[in-house]
């Protein structure tokens, strides 16, 4: 999966598939679809090295599902609900981890005719967040070894937690007046576009693409 | 004063970064941490903090196990400053930032003020108790850090590679505060690469290498009796293989100390 398909693939597949969660219904076909996802996880070697993004995804799937049924859905809707989420997220989780931003800003724009602008807003957005998580982090353990407790109460927890953003708060409106000025020195605004990745079809491309038509067209139609 | 007992940990599970290691830290010591680059230097530090849960052993503080603490309860005792200190800055002004470790031990404000203003005094940073620490030099953010570790009033300060980066007036001066805090009593714990510092100002050297403790003994003994320097990542200093080059002129800890000595030994008509 990694080097074999062009983002512009996978970005089909990721909308494919996030289709095929909605137009399920069937709790069964949906836990089908989910093991399809993690198969295509596993064969990227994504459940190894982001095991725990990917566990992380399923808590936070299962949560959405317990809250679906709390809030008086049926145990039905609630496992739909929980899978229908799973995959989205499992999918999106694949096309991030498998396509560098470089490629994915790329195709966004050649292929999926999206305006630079946005495509880059997007991209950048994302960047930010494994930044963030890592200086949210290096600010807690600071804090932690100065005293601060972050355990406790969940009003004492949320309390402290503020402590926390607020100074990455701070920190990434700093970061982003620097990008916005490293990207004006280099030229960003531009008319014209050229990309360092070549993100064009090949063969293998093209077959994926017919085969994930062929195969919404007849889940369609096994739907209605 | 803190017992590290048959320590062994990884931050994965199938590798192991270090195991079997025990050492201890008596107050008044200044202890250096040396090894290669990613030996475990860090990880060390983070584990007496209790950033980090060792995987088996123990850690003690004045025979009490400490190993479940939070990092919270123990910075009462382990004053911590990060290898990059810019990460660990979250207050809008100095004051405020050192002021947090006081406050969150439940200090009076005016106390917090008090210890406040003395911790800066002492890294002479009085002067900018107002200043936005994302501006300062990095001297100073470093000096910010180690006043915020101070203000805990803890009793073992580590720092973690805190000389590399700065310019030899900056070394110089931090390296003197070391030293009148150490004189004060505090136990001094630091990471560093730099053989000379090992050499000129601490009393005991530990170093981490070959997935445990490679060496725990005087910097005397580290740069004169081991020959496998080189595959621990360490080398000799200038001034100790100057001082072994002259037979009979003994080991100097500094160039000073052999520039100094080869005067009398000239004096003295030795060649
Ligand atoms: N959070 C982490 N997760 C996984 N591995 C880590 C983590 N932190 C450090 N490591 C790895 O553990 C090893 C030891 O790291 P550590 O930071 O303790 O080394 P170090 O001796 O301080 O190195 P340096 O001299 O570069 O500061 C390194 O190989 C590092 O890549
Ligand atoms: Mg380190």
């Amino acid at each position: 999966m990694n080097a074999t398909f062009m983002p512009f693939t996978k970005i089909l597949l990721t909308f494919a598939v996030a289709f095929w969660a909605i137009l399920f219904d069937d709790p069964l076909y949906l836990l089908g679809l989910a093991a399809f996802v993690f198969v295509l996880l596993l064969t990227a070697g994504i459940v190894k090295v982001q095991g725990k993004a990917v566990g992380m995804l399923v808590v936070f799937a299962i949560i959405l599902g317990l809250v679906q049924y709390v809030g008086g859905g049926s145990l039905d809707s609630a496992y739909v609900t929980a899978l229908r989420m799973l995959c989205m997220t499992w999918i999106f989780l694949l096309l991030l981890v498998s396509t560098s931003l470089q490629d994915l800003t790329a195709a966004l724009v050649t292929q999926c005719k999206i305006p630079y602008a946005y495509a880059f807003m997007f991209t950048a957005a994302l960047r930010f967040v494994p930044d963030f998580v890592a200086e949210s982090k290096a600010v807690q353990e600071a804090q932690a070894c100065r005293g601060a407790d972050h355990s406790g109460s969940f009003l004492k927890r949320m309390k402290s937690y503020l402590y926390v953003i607020q100074p990455l708060l701070l920190k990434s409106l700093g970061r982003s007046e620097m990008m916005a000025l490293a990207l004006e020195l280099r030229g960003f605004g531009n008319e014209d576009h050229s990309f360092v990745s070549n993100v064009t079809m090949r063969a293998q491309d093209y077959v994926v693409t017919i085969l994930l038509a062929v195969i919404t067209i007849g889940f369609v139609y096994l739907v209605f | 004063m803190l017992r590290v007992s048959d320590v062994a940990f990884g931050y994965v599970p199938e590798q192991t970064l270090f195991k079997d290691v025990s050492f201890t830290i008596e107050s008044g010591e200044f202890l250096a941490v040396g090894g290669r680059n990613g030996c475990g230097k860090t990880t060390i530090t983070r584990l007496l903090v209790g950033l980090e849960t060792p995987r088996t052993g123990r850690i003690f503080y004045n025979d009490t196990d400490i190993t479940g603490w939070t990092p919270a309860k123990r910075s009462q005792y382990i004053g911590y400053v990060f290898q990059q200190p810019d990460r660990q800055m979250f207050r809008p002004t100095v004051a405020q930032e050192v002021a947090f470790g006081p406050e969150q031990q439940g200090y009076s404000r005016a106390e917090v003020k008090e210890i406040t203003a003395q911790a800066l005094e002492r890294v002479r940073l009085s002067d900018k108790a107002d200043a936005y620490p994302p501006l300062l030099h990095r001297g100073e953010k470093q000096r910010v850090a180690i006043a915020s570790a101070l203000a805990m009033q803890s009793e073992i300060l580590i720092l973690d590679e805190p000389t590399s980066g700065q310019d030899g007036t900056e070394t110089k001066e931090l390296l003197g505060l070391l030293q009148s805090l150490r004189k004060d009593g505090l136990a001094i714990v630091l990471i560093t690469h730099d053989m000379e510092i090992i050499a000129s100002q601490c009393s005991r050297v530990l170093v981490m290498g070959n997935q445990t403790k490679a060496f725990d003994g005087s910097p005397e003994e580290l740069f004169t009796k081991r020959d496998d320097l080189e595959a621990l990542g360490l080398e000799r200093p200038a001034c100790v293989s100057l001082s072994m080059a002259v037979p009979s002129l003994g080991y100097c800890a500094s160039m000073e100390e052999f520039t100094k000595r080869m005067i009398t030994y000239k004096q003295q008509g030795g060649r």
